[in-house]
């Protein structure tokens, strides 16, 4: 640019240089030649002066320094934890979620199906009644369906579920099942089945372990644990830096020397703490309204945790690396999480997945924690037996964290 | 790149989604300068700044300070973009523990930034809720805490009113005589008239830089001398970069 020069700069009012008079005196004099610097702070003070005068590096090429990392990652911790504090309604959604599902799972969901519609069809028998009607396994309707036809209408309007066909002996001849709601089908057929083979089959004695009465509520609270510090820690990790990302905010960090392992664990630790202690929360109500032995050691379990929530709230960022807005992380936070809960063997066992995708199990950390959880709870047992996926879930949360570090990105492009 | 040089960008190009921010741009601006950037909308500046903050990887060319020498720049983006539920304290400390600073030096120079930026009467109070002109001073008092030479400013005064622009550029003069390199992105002429040295940025390239002097000559004003260079550019290529 040839044609360009120093030139003076505009000059300032009088009431202007006065203010900057004012401002310099009340400043420290340091060699810059005025503002704001106390000559003992040139130590400690990382920026480099200006009046460099080597030709090579006229600003010198100076790093941040590595040894503030612990104040930057306290910094951070303390920044999210205040942050959280005067976020009552996240906070708020993040405490109340958890115990909404813990009530609709505990009290809800039931892995036995009872009250099935049924009807008798042709001929009223007294003794099929007592049969179905015992354990409520069956609720049979007073009336009695003229034909199959009529039964089959019932059926197939909803009215009843399975419709058993009764000859002019009193006994069964056949058998109708609604097969729309697999759920409810194949809990009749296996309450129908123990009916007619009773006969047939010699006494067993057959004793339950564990869980004797088969309780749902002993099954589905441990897992509910697990699903639930899941399902909290992802999605307030993935909003926390997505958040950042929207506000801009971490368009100023990405000027400061944090480092991206520093931001990732800045962001871990504070939602860990929150998320173990909505899980204590949990465990503790799972005990008292659901009666849900706890036989193994409690601290055990909260240590267990630890690296399961690492895991989780890394997948969390890996999710805001990919998120440009809120939205986005909540879908593919959600995207990620239901094949979790699904796939993990927290609601369905493992044997029940097809080997096509049981491979997709064996990736997830849920169905590492899931095993641990209800081993703890119901049988009691402890790091001897289950050290085997604590070690694997700490390798995730290694891995996990690595991760989420490496494709976390320190430019805006 | 000369001693004196503190912001180099050499035939710089930056494309997003194949459309050309910035064109083979180059810029230098030497130690100590106070250098404004002044362009319509979409011109480039905000790119311009960030390339050099090294928020954005060039495609060609080269620029200094960068990515590997952020330590030097302090930005202060467009917009608000401190947090919001933190108080105006609470922002200062965060910022300067994350740059480094020990505990008493940061105590120090917060006080002295808040009475600086003329905000110590606000600290208590949380940034989202001060007014446009106090988030920007605050910003500034954020980016300027760990005591870089070079100074980065993205439009800001856009959005400000009057006497808080005027407040903003008392504390920009005060930086500058302290012999901090300011490097600001403007669309107001006004304010550009007051820097030693302009660029003019047009659809991402450089159609002029130099003092206002050099650059309003023949012009009564710099925008009249930037619509003039800008309508020349857009008749021809022949006619563009006429002062480069």
């Amino acid at each position: 640019m040839g044609a360009r020069s120093r030139h003076a700069r505009v000059v300032p009012t009088i009431k202007e240089i006065s203010l900057i008079a004012e401002l310099c005196v009340q400043c420290r004099p340091t060699k810059r030649g005025g503002y704001l610097v106390d000559p003992k702070d040139e130590k400690s003070a990382q920026a480099p002066k200006t009046g460099s005068k080597s030709a090579a590096a006229p600003l010198a090429d100076t790093r941040w320094s590595s040894s503030g990392s612990g104040r930057r990652l306290a910094a951070i911790t303390r920044k999210e934890f205040i942050q959280l504090a005067r976020d009552r309604r996240t906070v708020a959604l993040m405490v109340g979620m958890p115990l909404v599902l813990l009530i609709i799972f505990g009290y809800g969901i039931r892995l036995s199906v009872g009250n099935i519609v049924a009807e008798l069809v042709g001929h009223d028998s007294p003794a099929i009644r007592v049969a179905l009607g015992e354990q409520n396994h069956f609720k049979v309707l007073p009336t009695v369906a003229k034909s199959e036809s009529a039964a089959r209408k019932d059926l197939l309007d909803g009215r009843t579920s399975v419709a058993v066909i009764v000859g002019a002996t009193g006994l069964p001849s056949s058998v109708l099942v609604d097969g729309s709601n697999a759920f409810v089908a194949q809990n009749s057929l296996d309450y129908l089945r123990s009916l007619t083979g009773s006969s047939a089959v010699q006494p067993v004695n057959v004793q339950v372990l564990y869980n004797p009465t088969l309780r749902s509520a002993d099954f589905m609270v441990p897992s509910e644990v697990g699903m639930i510090m899941l399902w909290v820690g992802t999605v307030a990790t993935a909003i926390g830096v997505v958040r950042e990302r929207e506000q801009g905010t971490l368009e100023q960090l990405m000027m400061t020397p944090i480092r991206k392992l520093e931001l990732m664990l800045g962001k871990i630790l504070p939602y860990s703490a929150l998320t173990l202690v909505i899980a204590v929360v949990i465990t503790i109500l799972g005990l008292l309204l659901f009666q849900v032995p706890l036989r193994g050691n409690p601290l055990e379990l909260l240590l267990f945790a630890v690296p399961y929530l690492v895991s989780a709230l890394s997948i969390g960022l890996l999710v805001s690396t990919i998120a440009q807005n809120q939205r986005q992380a909540m879908q593919t936070t959600t995207f990620i999480l239901l094949p979790q809960i699904l796939l993990s063997g927290a609601l369905f066992p493992l044997a029940a997945i097809p080997w096509g995708i049981r491979w997709v199990s064996q990736l997830l950390p849920l169905t590492y924690f899931t095993p641990i959880s209800r081993d703890i709870f119901l049988k009691g047992l402890g790091f001897s037996e289950l050290w085997p996926q604590v070690a694997v879930l700490c390798g995730m949360a290694v891995i996990f964290t690595s991760l989420a570090t490496i494709f976390f990105k320190t430019r805006l492009d | 790149m000369s001693v004196d040089v503190a912001v180099e960008a050499r035939a710089i190009v930056k494309s997003f989604a194949g459309m050309r921010a910035l064109d083979t741009v180059d810029v230098e601006v030497t130690k100590g300068e106070l250098c404004g950037i002044v362009g319509a909308d979409g011109a480039g500046k905000t790119t311009l700044l960030r390339c050099v903050a090294g928020l954005y990887r060039v495609e060609s060319g080269s620029v200094l300070p960068g990515r590997g020498r952020r330590n030097q720049v302090g930005f202060c983006p467009q917009g608000f973009h401190l947090y919001a539920d933190l108080t105006v304290d609470e922002n200062l400390e965060f910022f300067g523990l994350v740059y480094g600073l020990e505990k008493r030096t940061l105590a120090q120079r917060s006080e002295e930034l808040l009475r600086f930026a003329g905000l110590a009467e606000h600290r208590s109070r949380l940034a989202g809720n001060l007014s446009g002109g106090m988030q920007q001073k605050l910003t500034l008092a954020c980016s300027v805490l760990h005591r870089p030479p070079i100074l980065l400013l993205d439009e800001p005064t856009t959005g400000v009113d009057p006497l808080s622009r005027r407040e903003f550029w008392h504390l920009i003069e005060v930086l500058h005589a302290d012999g901090t390199t300011i490097m600001m992105a403007s669309a107001y002429f006004d304010e550009v008239e007051r820097c030693e040295h302009v660029v003019f940025l047009h659809e991402g390239h450089v159609l002029a830089d130099g003092s206002v002097d050099e650059l309003t000559s023949g012009n009564n004003s710099l925008e009249e001398a930037f619509r003039q260079l800008m309508s020349e550019s857009e008749a021809g290529p022949s006619n563009a970069e006429v002062t480069k």
